[in-house]
């Protein structure tokens, strides 16, 4: 038997109060790890954006347009390898109102500049030729049970049109990474341009560039708003991580609230490993008392009980996240990726989160047992001794 | 007698607590004397200061005025660091409850004091069974307290007193909980221990019987020793 034995036998003194504190320990890290997963799924895409890649828009806001026209100067500007421009649509399905993805109107230089979009170079041509035709990503051809021939009908509010906007699909795109979104649908600028009213027309949403050199990314934003500064629509570039953080920005309420349950659930755990600590503690307060007797210091005391909470606080986050890789990895994250994948392309644990969760479990553990750890070591060995009798 | 024969050497011991803004003496200027290898018994009524008296020889507590010497060792000036480690080495410790660690065995039990010395784990394991041999528990190490008897438990506690070989051991009702058949061989065990091993004894009954055994009797009474008798007076 040696001092460390001694502590983990402890542990095992209460079967049924040490599993149920484990796995209270254990939910409360599960939930911690999937809100965790949740905000990472979110801010993911500004976590892979391409370190080469702008985005220019309108100086005030996203949702103002730029001149058509802009485009061409743009690719002139010396650093811009490429550049494509898209408009968001903002339309549905109306046999699938319930089903949300992104539809953009793009140019067909798009897969040229967002190359991790891949579209095999035969539908690509297909696509080309047909004015109305559409590519879409592969979860949500999954989703929709669309496939390349299929006719389909879209309605906008931002584009009002009476007999709706029809599209045939001619590609499905796929993403060279998993953290690529897998859910758009694309289609012919050209198109949603000509079916516009005159006054409408030749309006941009955004204009997304490749530049020459990721190290000159900055320079060359610089350089393109210089270029329009003197003009009635000024711009604003960004590389594309700052441009979808400001996105994201957006949401950050939702963001701010996440984090904000993130910590309440550690509280929680905090509460739930300090209570069974305090339990354990005050029912010892006779072998305590005992072993200060045999000779044992106040800080061996202190040590046994941190270092038990600490164990416990240990296997409660191993259990957790025990629990968390097959439910998050194996069923959540591939139902969402398959159902949800314009919202969570890819909702995969990070490993980040699972060294916070395991480090926050053994932190918090023993933080939550310092109060009993210090009346365990503060025992007054005569009163304690004296209430045996 | 030589200054060396004096194992316990209290001199005008006062202890007062302070209990809700009043002062309450519970011993007052005690004086006690033991030899080495006796076998004495405390005994008077409630709230006499018995226990308190054991606990000051035994270096559980410090005297408000006074001095303690045990084995030529003025422990009332110790440090609760020095004290804790005269605790572990000199003295042995038997209680009313027994007071084992459920969660350990009969042998493990008795190993725990010897956790604080620089013994090896299988030196510890050897001396913790010697001492369950020398009580008669050999059969029961691996017992958890759980699966003892009362006799069984108050044997454990005696090895466990006794397998880091101390100067002084001392028994608070050693026998308060235990039938008279139990009782008794727990007494015949501690005059075993006081005649053969030649061990100190200091214990504290209420109980004539358990008295009796003992070499010499000291009577308390509101904090004050009262008389001294011998052990066969209270047969």
């Amino acid at each position: 038997m040696t001092l460390t034995s001694l502590a983990a036998r402890n542990l095992l003194r209460n079967k049924v109060r040490t599993s149920l504190t484990l796995l209270g320990v254990a939910v409360a890290v599960v939930t911690f790890l999937l809100l965790r997963t949740v905000v990472a799924a979110w801010t993911g895409g500004a976590e892979f954006a391409a370190k080469d890649r702008l985005v220019t828009r309108h100086k005030v806001t996203f949702v103002m347009p730029l001149p058509k026209r802009y485009i061409d100067e743009i690719r002139a500007l010396p650093g811009v390898k490429a550049a494509t421009f898209c408009n968001w649509f903002g339309g549905k399905d109306p046999k699938h109102d319930r089903e949300f993805f992104a539809q953009f109107a793009c140019d067909d230089g798009y897969f040229d500049v967002m190359t991790e979009q891949q579209v095999a170079p035969a539908d690509l041509a297909a696509y080309k030729a047909d004015r109305t035709g559409a590519v879409i990503g592969e979860s949500l051809a999954h989703v929709m049970g669309w496939k390349v021939g299929d006719e389909v009908k879209l309605e906008t509010g931002i584009y009002p049109s009476d007999s709706g906007w029809a599209f045939t699909i001619r590609a499905i795109y796929k993403a060279t990474s998993r953290n690529v979104d897998k859910s758009s649908f694309f289609f012919h600028w050209d198109y949603l341009n000509q079916g516009l009213p005159e006054g409408r027309r030749d309006a941009i949403g955004w204009v997304t560039s490749r530049v020459d050199d990721p190290a000159h990314t900055a320079e060359v934003g610089v350089a393109i708003d210089r270029a329009f500064d003197d003009k009635d629509t000024q711009t604003l570039s960004q590389d594309e991580h700052t441009f979808q953080a400001g996105f994201l920005a957006g949401f950050s309420a939702v963001l701010y609230a996440f984090d904000a349950i993130s910590i309440a659930i550690l509280l929680v755990m905090t509460l739930i490993l300090g209570n069974t600590i305090a339990m354990g503690v005050r029912e010892r307060t006779s072998e305590f008392a005992t072993m200060r007797a045999l000779g044992f210091m106040p800080q061996h005391l202190r040590w046994f009980v941190l270092g038990e909470a600490g164990v416990l606080g240990l296997l409660g986050g191993a259990l957790g996240i025990g629990i968390a890789i097959p439910l998050i990895q194996g069923l959540l994250g591939r139902f969402l990726e398959e159902n949800m994948g314009n919202i969570f392309p890819v909702f995969r644990l990070p490993f980040g989160a699972c060294v916070l969760a395991l480090s926050c479990a053994l932190g918090l553990g023993i933080l939550a047992a310092l109060l009993p750890a210090r009346s365990a070591a503060r025992v007054n060995v005569t009163d304690a001794l004296r209430k045996l009798v | 007698m030589s200054k060396e024969d004096i194992l316990i050497d209290l001199r005008g011991v006062t202890k007062t607590y302070e209990r809700g803004g009043e002062s309450l003496t519970i011993l007052e200027s005690l004086d006690l004397e033991l030899p080495r290898g006796t076998f004495a018994a405390l005994m008077g009524p409630s709230g006499s200061g018995k226990s308190t008296l054991l606990n000051l020889i035994a270096g559980l507590d410090k005297p408000t005025a006074g001095s303690i010497e045990i084995a030529g060792q003025r422990i009332d000036r110790l440090s609760e660091a020095k004290l804790a480690k005269f605790r572990s080495s000199s003295v042995g410790f038997i209680f009313q409850s027994y007071n084992l660690l459920p969660v350990l065995t009969a042998v493990e039990n008795v190993e725990l004091p010897l956790l604080l010395a620089p013994v090896a784990a299988s030196e510890r394991r050897k001396r913790a069974q010697t001492a369950l041999r020398v009580v008669g528990l050999e059969d029961r190490m691996d017992h958890y307290p759980r699966q003892l008897s009362g006799g069984q438990e108050q044997r454990v506690a005696i090895a466990r007193a006794i397998v880091n070989d101390p100067v002084l051991i001392v028994a608070d009702e050693p026998t308060g909980d235990l039938d008279r058949k139990s009782a008794d061989e727990i007494l015949k065990l501690m005059e075993t221990l006081n005649r053969e091993l030649g061990k100190t004894i200091i214990m504290v009954t209420h109980d004539p019987a358990a008295a009796a055994r003992a070499g010499v009797v000291h009577h308390l009474d509101k904090g004050r020793l009262q008389r001294k008798a011998d052990g066969g007076e209270h047969a």
